[in-house]
């Protein structure tokens, strides 16, 4: 805790020598209280819809390792269930398996339980920053957040329902409400992952029951993968021979084979199924658009690679001729982001600031998006424009 | 039984016009409540839980086979071609929305017309903030207290 503190008082502690916090508050509400939408439970967060409900984390708030569950961000791709009761919740356990089995949430939580620290983050995350752009959710930078899950391993679960040879893929259904003739939230990880032992039936967060909107009373979670693969308001477990046949394993979630060119189309056949997440780093403050004080000046963030692990973070406010490396912060776990930190001596003028992250696999940062029909996995060096004075 | 819902227009019509009169007065309750001035600005504009789409002679029907499954927003923070605007009415239309094939083309001109690459992007609202000033100074002495 120490470390965190002294980390967190650095960062806190030269954004005060400039008087750079009052322009971080003014700027984290941009709308007064009474313009703002009063939704319980979550905390001035970006409201990308309101029905069904889909809230972005502001980056402002990416200022805790562990993100707060009312500044988590909440993506949904249909209606919450309306009515869940946790008496009459059920988790079935089917496919290709020894024993099928059906499991209530008390049956659930008597299995051994056990917590991973991941950051979740939305395969579309960033969307809006892709040109041309792109239809879907217009996420900025904050469909991302980190929290402990904890829960019974899912390869625990599978093992009492005896996992056959033949079982290749976990297929996860969740009890989203499904409007019209839209295809149910359905998808499949491969059996490896399944069985990975921290891959859980997450009932938790942050040590508290999951909420509603993350899921209650169970979600998969499967960490360093892109969010859509930890279905929310689990209900089945079905293990399959092959990747589940559905509108969100294809089309929805594949990223083409080869580059292709902004604009162009891409044929399913050329495309595979998003998994792990890439390697990324954001700036959290100063924010975009600041006016800032000449002097020390904290450029501050997270960075996160998925399965990966972040190796270093650098910064340039040269416009990428020369690059600082940014110190990171103490906490970590495999799956979570990194707090960084750069103390920036500035002189008067107008800059953009760039942070790029390296990562275990000696992947880095690319200085452009790449491009893709769907928009996802956005993962370009992150830029801010600031006015220093 | 959504399938028969579907089918039924006038129901559909009668029960949007029912939600849209419950909606509006509630939205009117809420913006009698809201002060006139928040923390030193005058008159902020009110936000609604769900917003409308813009007017035009097409706004009625798209209301109809766009909002019963998503709310407006969704719609508002798209910035595309008419070719990407064709292939998302084809889409919906599929997954259930109801458009006359008389009307698909005028839907697909009043959304690519509307919201196409050059207009100015759209600026969404935030839920309200739960950390008043009082509070999080409770917070944080708090959590000082347990360190």
């Amino acid at each position: 805790m120490n470390s965190r503190r002294s980390f967190l008082r650095q960062m806190s502690g030269a954004a005060l020598a400039v008087g750079a916090a009052p322009t971080l508050l003014s700027w984290a509400l941009p709308l007064p209280q009474s313009a703002a939408i009063a939704i319980p439970g979550e905390d001035g967060m970006i409201v990308r819809s309101s029905r069904f409900l889909d809230l972005e984390t502001p980056v402002e708030y990416f200022n805790t390792w562990l993100t707060p569950v009312p500044r988590f961000f909440v993506r949904n791709h249909m209606h919450e269930p309306a009515e869940l009761e946790a008496e009459d919740w059920r988790l079935t356990v089917g496919g290709e398996v020894e024993k099928p089995l059906t499991l209530t949430l008390s049956e659930l939580s008597k299995l051994d339980t056990h917590s991973v620290v991941n950051t979740l983050e939305c395969a579309g995350n960033g969307r809006a920053l892709h040109r041309p752009q792109v239809p879907g959710i217009q996420w900025g930078k904050g469909a991302v957040s980190t929290a402990r899950f904890s829960g019974p391993r899912l390869r625990d679960v599978l093992q009492r329902a005896g996992v056959k040879a033949t079982g290749k893929h976990v297929m996860f259904r969740g009890l989203d409400e499904v409007p019209g003739k839209v295809p149910a939230f359905i998808r499949s990880i491969p059996i490896e992952k399944g069985l990975d032992p921290d891959t859980l039936v997450a009932t938790h967060m942050n040590g508290a029951l999951l909420t509603k909107h993350h899921g209650f009373p169970a979600r998969a979670l499967v960490p360093g993968w892109i969010g859509a693969a930890s279905c929310k308001w689990l209900t089945e477990i079905k293990v399959l021979e092959s990747e589940f046949v559905g509108n969100f394993m294809s089309p929805g979630y594949r990223f083409p084979n080869q580059p292709v060119k902004p604009g162009d189309a891409v044929k399913p056949e050329d495309t595979h199924p998003l998994t792990a997440l890439g390697v990324k780093s954001v700036i959290s403050g100063p924010l975009d658009g600041s006016s800032l004080k000449a002097g020390r000046i904290a450029v501050h963030g997270s960075a996160w690679a998925g399965e990966a692990d972040i190796m270093k973070v650098e910064v340039s406010t040269d416009d990428g001729a020369t690059w600082n490396p940014a110190s990171l912060g103490h906490e970590q776990a495999h799956y979570a982001w990194r707090l960084w930190n750069y103390e920036w001596k500035a002189r008067g003028g107008d800059y953009t600031i760039l942070s790029r992250a390296t990562d275990s696999q000696g992947r880095v940062q690319p200085a452009a998006p790449v491009w893709n029909p769907s928009g996802y996995l956005y993962n370009a060096v992150d830029q801010v424009k600031v006015h220093v004075a | 039984m959504l399938h028969n819902r579907l089918l039924s227009k006038k129901l559909l019509l009668a029960s949007a016009i029912a939600v849209l009169a419950l909606a509006a007065s509630l939205f009117s309750a809420q913006e009698q409540k809201a002060p006139q001035v928040i923390m030193g600005l005058q008159n902020p504009p009110p936000v609604r839980f769900t917003e409308d789409l813009p007017a035009g002679s097409m706004q009625a029907k798209a209301t109809t086979a766009c909002l019963e499954c998503h709310e407006a927003r969704i719609i508002l923070q798209q910035r595309l071609s008419k070719a990407a605007w064709t292939k998302e009415v084809e889409k919906m239309v599929k997954w259930g929305a109801v458009v006359d094939p008389s009307d698909r083309d005028a839907l697909i001109d009043y959304l690519s017309g509307n919201f196409s690459p050059d207009q100015p992007s759209y600026q969404p609202p935030r839920t309200s903030s739960e950390r008043t000033p009082k509070k999080a100074a409770a917070k944080d002495s708090a959590a000082k207290k347990s360190e």
